[in-house]
């Protein structure tokens, strides 16, 4: 396999393993999605994005892997400048893991053959060593009987955790998650933020976007509030939620925690 | 869901109304001076006097000590017996030249409308599978990032799609044919696969465009590439999908396979026209010709229906 495109520096542990800069992206309709966002996520952390609907988090995360693409400025993860044409895409995204708020499970497929269908094919790792490991992550999750279902007879939350237990499967170094519990019924997104918090527990990085303020609050390092394509203002929780430091956000979380 | 007792009425008003409606179809018969001969087509179907057996060469008729039926060439030489003659049409002595009848073999063959039968089934069958290959290929090129092949599939679906199948026989048939030096049977063939796979192309595209855009990008996020993609996750679902639709455009190319009797091949409804031509029964044997479409396409909607049911869970 090639190496992929590296920043000189970027092997050096200083660096952040996500850096967005600058990056704005418009529709050719003269839509602003994003404009002038910097962020940065360093190893082992846990963001949290949150923000009205349209603002623009969503597509933020989504660049981060590229299922989006950028009008300006520069992505890099884990050493690789996502939107550069030289880029590998599937090379780097086999270690930046992905959970969608649909779970996108395949439906064709059993909940192993879900968890085993990507190493197997784009790592070319072999059974013996895929299964075993495809049966520990769902075991991680709650779902080691679950193994030869169809994801049809799961329900929502299960769905869920077999989607990320499938992002795991592939050894990422990064997991995205956008909108995981939205499309949950409310006694299901209990079991799903508890896996997400056990993997933020064992350091791996994590990027949410999330409505669960609650989660924001207690896991997440650092919070970014995001509106209208801009990212407006980022802290730790504590002082994120507590004492916010301006007024759209004042506003927002006056709405959002009635 | 049982039936209703209401329901039960309405199927025996439609019982009643067919019932009037064939003793009208038969009054109406009688007006032209109709005389049904039904008696005449089953021999069309099944030949229970078995083949004729012809003389293999001149000769004289003799008979054997168990019976057998022996023949003496004319130009001399031993007798050869002559196997299998349940029916005896011949006497002893008698003089008989290559090819006369000599009598019949025991049993029963199929008569003309059975083996056109089996040419409707033969190339519905063949044309299916060049119609699938062709149908994959034009629609994974309608909905290919490629433009030069969603030009050509595209282009390839409009022409068929847009030109009677009947005219499209006789281009194959005519010209192509001509050309290429193809039998009447591989031009029907080719016909009905070039027509059937257009259709084929749309209910792939169609598969394929039902298939949630969520599928793609959650394969595409775990690395896969387009390729892998489509194969692994796309394709197995949009095929799902695409069965019974599939299986219907079968039912369609069964009777669409009725047009190439026009060239110079014997299926069900060429051998119709033979038969009419000598039992002058017309009313009688293409009645016969359409319960024998029907009875094949009915038994495969049947299982269409079975195939929807199943995959409407999904």
């Amino acid at each position: 396999m090639t190496e992929p495109v590296t920043d000189a520096v970027a092997a050096s542990a200083a660096e952040p393993l996500i850096r967005v800069r600058q990056v704005s992206k418009r529709y050719d309709t003269g839509t602003q999605a994003l404009s002038g966002v910097n962020l940065t996520v360093a190893r082992g952390e846990t963001v949290c994005i949150i923000g009205p609907s349209g603002s623009g988090k969503s597509t933020l995360l989504r660049t981060l892997n590229a299922l989006e693409t950028i009008s300006e400025g520069e992505i890099v993860v884990d050493g690789v400048r996502v939107h550069d044409r030289r880029t590998d895409l599937n090379q780097l995204r086999t270690h930046v893991g992905m959970v969608f708020q649909q779970f996108n499970l395949f439906p064709h497929r059993s909940v192993l053959e879900n968890l085993m269908l990507a190493p197997q094919r784009v790592l070319r790792q072999p059974l013996s060593e895929v299964e075993p490991r495809a049966r520990a992550l769902l075991a991680k999750v709650g779902l080691a009987d679950k193994a030869d279902a169809r994801p049809s007879q799961l329900s929502g939350g299960q769905q869920q955790r077999v989607a990320i237990a499938r992002a795991l499967a592939m050894q990422p170094a990064i997991m995205l998650f956008d909108e995981p519990t939205s499309a949950l019924d409310p006694e299901m997104v209990g079991e799903v933020l508890d896996v997400m918090q056990k993997l933020a527990a064992e350091g791996m990085t994590l990027v949410v976007v999330t409505h669960e303020m609650g989660f924001a609050r207690s896991v997440a390092h650092r919070v970014v509030f995001m509106d209208r394509g801009e990212l407006v203002y980022q802290d730790a929780p504590q002082p994120f939620f507590e004492a916010p430091r301006n007024e759209r956000l004042r506003t927002f979380l006056g709405q959002v925690l009635k | 869901m049982s039936p209703s007792r209401s329901q039960a009425g309405w199927h025996l008003l439609t019982v009643v109304i067919l019932v009037l409606l064939g003793y009208a179809m038969s009054m109406a018969s009688r007006q032209v001076d109709y005389v049904w001969r039904w008696d005449r087509v089953p021999q069309y179907l099944v030949i229970t006097g078995g083949t004729d057996v012809l003389a293999p060469f001149d000769g004289t008729v003799g008979f054997g000590t168990q019976g057998e039926l022996l023949l003496t060439p004319l130009q001399g030489g031993d007798p050869v017996a002559i196997p299998d003659v349940a029916v005896i049409q011949v006497s002893d002595g008698e003089v008989v030249f290559a090819n006369n009848t000599l009598g019949k073999q025991e049993g029963w063959s199929a008569g003309p409308l059975l083996l056109g039968l089996l040419v409707t089934l033969e190339i519905p069958v063949l044309s299916l599978v060049f119609a699938l290959l062709l149908g994959l290929v034009a629609g994974l090129g309608r909905v290919s990032p490629n433009v030069a092949a969603r030009d050509l599939s595209t282009l390839y679906v409009e022409l068929i799609r847009g030109t009677p199948l009947l005219v499209q026989i006789f281009i194959m048939y005519f010209f192509l044919g001509t050309v290429l030096k193809l039998s009447a049977f591989a031009a029907g063939v080719a016909a009905l696969s070039l027509f059937t796979g257009a259709y084929v192309a749309e209910i792939i595209r169609a598969g394929i465009e039902g298939v949630p855009r969520g599928q793609t990008e959650a394969a595409r996020s775990l690395g896969m590439s387009r390729g892998q993609t489509l194969r692994h996750v796309v394709l197995p679902q949009a095929l799902r999908r695409s069965l019974p639709p599939l299986a219907g455009q079968f039912i369609n190319l069964i009777k669409d396979s009725s047009l190439v009797s026009v060239m110079a091949l014997t299926d069900l409804t060429k051998a119709g026209r033979e038969v009419v031509s000598s039992t002058f029964a017309p009313f009688e044997v293409w009645f016969t010709v359409a319960l024998m479409y029907l009875l094949l396409t009915g038994g495969l909607s049947i299982f269409v229906r079975r195939l929807e049911r199943r995959y409407r869970h999904d």
